[in-house]
C-alpha cells in the first residue's frame, strides 16, 4: 500500500511511532511471477493495482462473480509497512457489500457497533443522536456502523479472495510504467525477482492518493489544500469511556481546539486532537507530548498504553474524469477528502462496488462495454457531493481568522441556546450510500440504494436482500410487488429468457402466488427498501441500487433493463 | 427575495438595531451581527429566498 490514510496524508516525516505494543500486521510471501522466467508478455483481462479497501473490495467482488482478475501490491502487508491504523470507521451501506462478500461475520466480530453521537462546545453538549432511532438505518441486516481498524478489513478480503480463487494477488509487484491504445493496457511490473509486463484490457487504480496514474494518463485533479493539521493517539486504557462517538469543537483540554473520541477493535480508543495550524508533526507526536495531552483529557491517574501515533494534514481532491479509456480510478486515486463523516475508505468500497459487476456483465457478455462509462457518471457524483460534504465541516472546524470564526462563534454560541442552531454544527456529517441522478444507466424513478431488508421465502424461512443478490448472481433482479395478472407474469418469463434479467414476485403476508419464484413481506419492509408503493416493479442492479420503478409490466420495463445494461433492447426482443 | 417594504416599523427597528451595538466593541458588534443573521436566516428559511439575500447584500449599488 503507498498511501496512507483514508485522507490521511503524512507530513513532514510521516507518521511517528512511540513505544507500545503497536499492531502487528501479516506479512504475505512474494512468489516469483512465472512471466519473469519465461519473458512472455501475458495478457489479463483485468489488473487491479493497490491491496488497499478499493482494490480489496474490487478483487473479491470480481472473485465472487467468478471473474478472473490480477491484484498487484508494492508491499507485501496490509495497512501501511510499520503503520496500521488509518480508517476506523464503516457504513450500513458498506458493511452490507462485506456481508456479499462473505466478510461482513468477522469484521462484525471484531469491531465495535455504535450509534451514540455526542458533540460538545467546551464543557457543554450541544447537539446528540442515536442512530437507532433513525428509520433509515433500522431495517438493515447490517448496524448503522462498526469502527474497526481497517487493516483488519483488508486482511479478511485478502483471506477471502483466496477461498472463493480466481484471483491472483501479487505481493512486491511494483506499477513502474503504464501506457494504453486501441489494441491494450501495457504495464510494467518491478519485482524483487525482475521485471516484467503485462498486457490487459482493463487497468483499475486502486493506488492511493499519490498514485503515479494522473500523472500518466494526463488526469486533470481539482484540489484544495487548507494547514489544518491533526494527531491521533490509538490507545488502551485502564477505564473505559463510552461506547459512543464523542466529538469536541471547543475542546478545553486541548487549547479550545477540536478532539475526537472514537472505540475500535481491540480496546482501542482513537483519539485524535487538531494541533496549531501548521504544527510540526514530530513535536506534536512525542511520547511526552501525547502522554500529556492524554492526561489533560483522562486525568493524570488514568493508565494508558499508546499503541499507535499518527500525525496528519488533510487535502481534497477529485479527478474530473475517473475513466481513462482503459484505466478506472477508485477510491483516493481518485478523489481524497477529509476525514470527517467517514467519506474516504466508505467510498471507495462503493466505487469497487459498482464497478465490478459492471465490467463482470461486460466481460461476460450480459451488458454492453458502454456500461462501463456509467461508472464515471454515478462514482464522479458520488465524489463530487462527499468533497462538497468534506470540505463544509473541514471550513466549519478550521475556520479562517476573522469572519469565519466569528460565524462559528456565532453559531457555537446560539447551539447553546436554540435547537435550530444545533444543526449548524457541523464535525462530519456521515457517509451515506450516494443516490446516481444523472446516471445513463437509471431511470429518474431509479439510482436509489436498497438496505440489506429481511423477507420470508416461501417456507417461511427468513431471507435477506443480500441473499436475493447472491442468487441473482450479478443478473439484473426485477421485484414484481402485489398479485399479477397472467400475461404480466407471462411478460416477465418472456423477458427472463431473453435477457439477463431474474424475476421475482413479492406478496404480503397473504395472497397467491401467481409465479414459481416468490417471496412474502409481510411488514413491507423490502417493499420500503425498494422505494415503491401498492401494485409496482422495481429492477434491481447487482450493487443494491434501484435502476428503475414503475406500474405495469410494459414497454418501460424492457426499456429499464436495456439502460442499466448499456444497450438499447426493444419490447420486440422481450 | 421580497424588495418592496414589508418592515412593520422600520424607522423602530434600524433604531433597535443601533441600540443594540450601543457600547459594544467591534469584536462584539461582530458576534452580535453573526449571531443575528443566523437567528434571521432561520426566520426566513427557504433556500432561494436565503441565497438572493446573500447575493443581493454583496452587490453595492454602481
Amino acid at each position: 500500500m503507498a498511501a496512507p490514510g483514508d485522507a490521511a496524508v503524512a507530513f513532514g516525516t510521516g507518521y511517528a511511532f512511540t513505544p507500545g505494543k503497536g499492531y502487528v500486521l501479516p506479512e504475505y510471501a512474494f512468489v516469483e511471477p512465472a512471466e519473469i522466467r519465461s519473458g512472455d508478455v501475458a495478457r489479463h483481462p483485468i489488473v487491479i493495482i493497490g491491496a488497499g479497501l478499493a482494490g480489496l473490495t474490487m478483487a473479491c467482488a470480481l472473485a465472487r462473480y467468478g471473474v478472473p482478475a490480477l491484484l498487484l501490491d508494492e508491499d507485501n502487508t496490509v495497512g501501511v509497512k510499520g503503520a496500521s491504523s488509518r480508517g476506523i470507521c464503516y457504513t450500513q451501506k458498506s458493511l452490507e457489500i462485506f456481508d456479499r462478500l462473505g466478510v461482513y461475520g468477522r469484521i462484525a466480530a471484531k469491531g465495535i457497533q455504535w450509534s451514540v453521537g455526542r458533540t460538545f462546545a467546551g464543557k457543554d453538549e450541544v447537539y446528540s443522536f442515536d442512530l437507532r432511532q433513525q428509520g433509515a438505518y433500522n431495517l438493515s441486516s447490517q448496524p448503522p456502523f462498526i469502527n474497526i481498524q481497517q487493516f483488519y478489513i483488508e486482511g479478511f478480503l485478502v483471506e477471502r479472495i483466496g477461498e472463493l480463487g480466481g484471483v491472483d494477488v501479487r505481493w512486491n509487484n511494483r506499477v513502474t510504467a503504464f501506457e494504453q491504445n486501441a489494441e491494450c493496457a501495457t504495464l510494467s511490473v518491478s519485482t524483487p525477482a525482475g521485471d516484467y509486463r503485462i498486457r490487459t484490457d482493463h487497468v483499475i487504480d486502486a493506488t492511493g492518493s499519490h498514485t503515479p496514474f494522473r500523472q500518466w494518463v494526463g488526469a486533470s485533479v481539482t484540489a484544495r489544500k487548507g494547514d489544518d493539521r491533526w494527531c491521533i493517539a490509538d490507545v488502551r486504557f485502564t477505564r473505559r469511556p463510552p461506547t459512543e462517538r464523542h466529538t469536541w469543537i471547543e475542546a478545553p483540554f486541548n487549547d479550545n481546539r477540536a478532539v475526537w473520541q472514537h472505540l475500535m477493535g481491540d480496546d482501542v480508543w482513537r483519539i485524535d486532537y487538531q494541533m496549531a495550524p501548521d504544527a510540526d508533526p514530530q513535536a506534536v507526536s512525542r511520547d511526552d507530548v501525547v502522554r500529556e495531552r492524554l492526561a489533560r483529557q483522562f486525568g493524570a491517574d488514568t493508565e494508558v498504553e499508546i499503541v499507535w501515533v499518527g500525525p496528519y494534514a488533510y487535502k481534497s481532491e477529485c479527478v474530473d474524469r475517473m475513466r481513462h479509456g482503459r484505466l478506472f480510478f477508485m477510491g483516493d486515486a481518485a478523489k481524497v477528502v477529509s476525514p470527517f463523516g467517514a467519506r474516504g475508505g466508505n467510498t471507495g468500497i462503493a466505487d469497487a462496488d459498482n464497478l465490478a459487476w459492471k465490467l463482470a456483465a461486460v466481460i461476460e457478455g450480459r451488458a454492453s462495454p458502454g456500461l462501463l462509462d456509467t461508472y464515471h457518471e454515478e462514482r464522479h457524483e458520488a465524489a463530487t457531493q462527499n468533497v462538497l460534504v468534506s470540505n463544509r465541516t473541514a471550513r466549519f472546524l478550521r475556520p479562517a481568522p476573522g469572519v469565519e470564526k466569528t460565524f462559528r462563534d456565532a453559531a457555537l454560541s446560539l447551539a447553546r441556546q436554540h435547537p435550530f442552531a444545533r444543526q449548524l454544527v457541523n464535525t462530519g456529517r456521515m457517509a451515506i450510500a450516494n443516490p446516481y441522478s444523472r446516471s445513463s444507466a437509471c431511470d429518474r424513478t431509479g439510482g436509489l440504494p436498497v438496505q440489506n431488508v429481511s423477507f420470508s421465502w416461501p417456507d417461511g424461512t427468513p431471507g435477506t436482500m443480500n441473499e436475493l443478490l447472491r442468487w441473482v448472481d450479478g443478473k439484473l433482479l426485477v421485484l414484481l410487488f402485489g398479485d399479477a395478472s397472467r400475461s404480466s407474469l407471462e411478460r416477465l418469463r418472456e423477458l427472463s429468457q431473453t435477457a439477463p434479467v431474474r424475476c421475482v414476485q413479492v406478496l404480503g403476508a397473504e395472497g397467491r402466488a401467481g409465479a414459481v419464484e416468490h417471496l412474502r413481506d409481510p411488514q413491507g419492509h423490502l417493499q420500503g427498501a425498494c422505494h415503491v408503493f401498492g401494485h409496482a416493479w422495481a429492477l434491481i442492479r447487482p450493487d443494491s441500487y434501484v435502476a428503475a420503478t414503475g406500474e405495469s409490466i410494459d414497454a418501460a420495463l424492457v426499456h429499464a433493463v436495456g439502460r442499466s445494461l448499456g444497450t438499447a433492447l426493444e419490447e420486440e426482443e422481450a | 427575495m421580497k424588495t418592496a417594504l414589508n418592515l412593520q416599523d422600520a424607522d423602530g427597528f434600524y433604531e433597535q438595531l443601533l441600540d443594540a451595538h450601543q457600547g459594544l466593541s467591534p469584536r462584539q458588534s461582530e458576534l452580535l451581527n453573526a449571531r443575528l443573521i443566523l437567528l434571521l436566516a432561520n426566520q426566513v428559511g427557504d433556500g432561494k429566498v436565503l441565497r438572493e439575500c446573500v447575493d443581493a447584500a454583496g452587490k453595492l449599488p454602481g
